[in-house]
């Protein structure tokens, strides 16, 4: 997925660590026809770790608008049960 | 029914407020039962002056985590026009009922023109609301097809798993 002109600019930093440059578009952004909702936790579980946490927007690359309108619906679903609160693994 | 109290100042007189809410009998009860409630509800929304738009039920689930010693339950989903005042009225109803073990309301909509929604409520889809989908176990080995909602597979088209996920190992090691 990565595109190879942005590998590139990576590789070109010299000293310190590889940065990732790679700039993600928020996708409910680009999509219209993706919506956020608490009753869709087959969505959501794609911004939750494993251990149930919500993923920061860093990593998915969402806006920070999107970014609240998840963790909203992730709440929502927690409280009915759709999604855990913590995966403690027992 | 409840004292008819003052709604918030946002209000515009006339419109009504949509709410959706969902909730969770426990996993023995029998379709009866889901009916009795369902109806039970259902009378008490038209008593509040609100109106039904629609009524689901999603069947027999597993619940993320323990709720009342119960590790699964029946989900029912009421979407419905109302005004203040309403939905404290169906949650003490629900409180009071001893199958339902979490009930959840949400405000989907406010100032909402009631002319303009249609109900997807007729006495056939209220009855079927009574009926639990099919269990997960069903749908996992293929017996019966997918739910409404909950299922990754609705979102099959958007490879999501790769989009969000797809570079996070790396990032997650550094940044902890």
């Amino acid at each position: 997925m990565a595109r190879p002109e942005e590998k590139d600019a990576d590789l070109e930093q010299e000293g310190g660590r590889k940065k990732n440059s790679r700039r993600r578009a928020c996708k409910f952004c680009t999509d219209e026809n993706l919506s956020i909702d608490y009753k869709n936790a087959g969505l959501l579980k794609y911004f939750i770790t494993d251990r149930g946490k919500l993923v920061p927007r860093r990593l998915t690359g969402n806006c920070a608008k999107h970014q609240r309108a998840i963790a909203r619906a992730v709440s929502r679903a927690r409280m009915i049960a759709l999604m855990p609160f913590a995966v403690t693994g027992k | 029914m409840a004292e008819k109290r003052l709604g918030s100042c946002r209000d515009i007189p006339g419109r009504t407020r949509e709410y959706e809410t969902i909730f969770i009998l426990k996993p023995d009860v029998t379709n009866d039962v889901i009916g009795q409630v369902n109806t039970k509800i259902r009378h008490v929304v038209e008593a509040g002056g609100g109106q039904l738009l629609k009524v689901e039920n999603w069947g027999r689930r597993k619940l993320a985590y323990e709720v009342k010693k119960q590790l699964k339950g029946i989900y029912v989903f009421f979407n419905y026009l109302g005004n203040a005042g309403l939905v404290e009225e169906v949650e003490r109803n629900l409180h009071l009922t001893d199958t339902v073990i979490r009930y959840y309301s949400v405000k989907a909509d406010e100032n909402v023109d009631a002319a303009t929604k249609t109900s997807a409520v007729t006495d056939e889809t209220f009855a079927n609301a009574s009926v639990p989908g099919p269990d997960e176990e069903a749908i996992a080995t293929g017996q019966a097809g997918a739910r409404p909602f909950g299922d990754e597979e609705e979102e099959g088209a958007f490879d999501f798993e790769e989009a969000v996920f797809g570079k996070v190992d790396e990032p997650i090691r550094r940044g902890s």
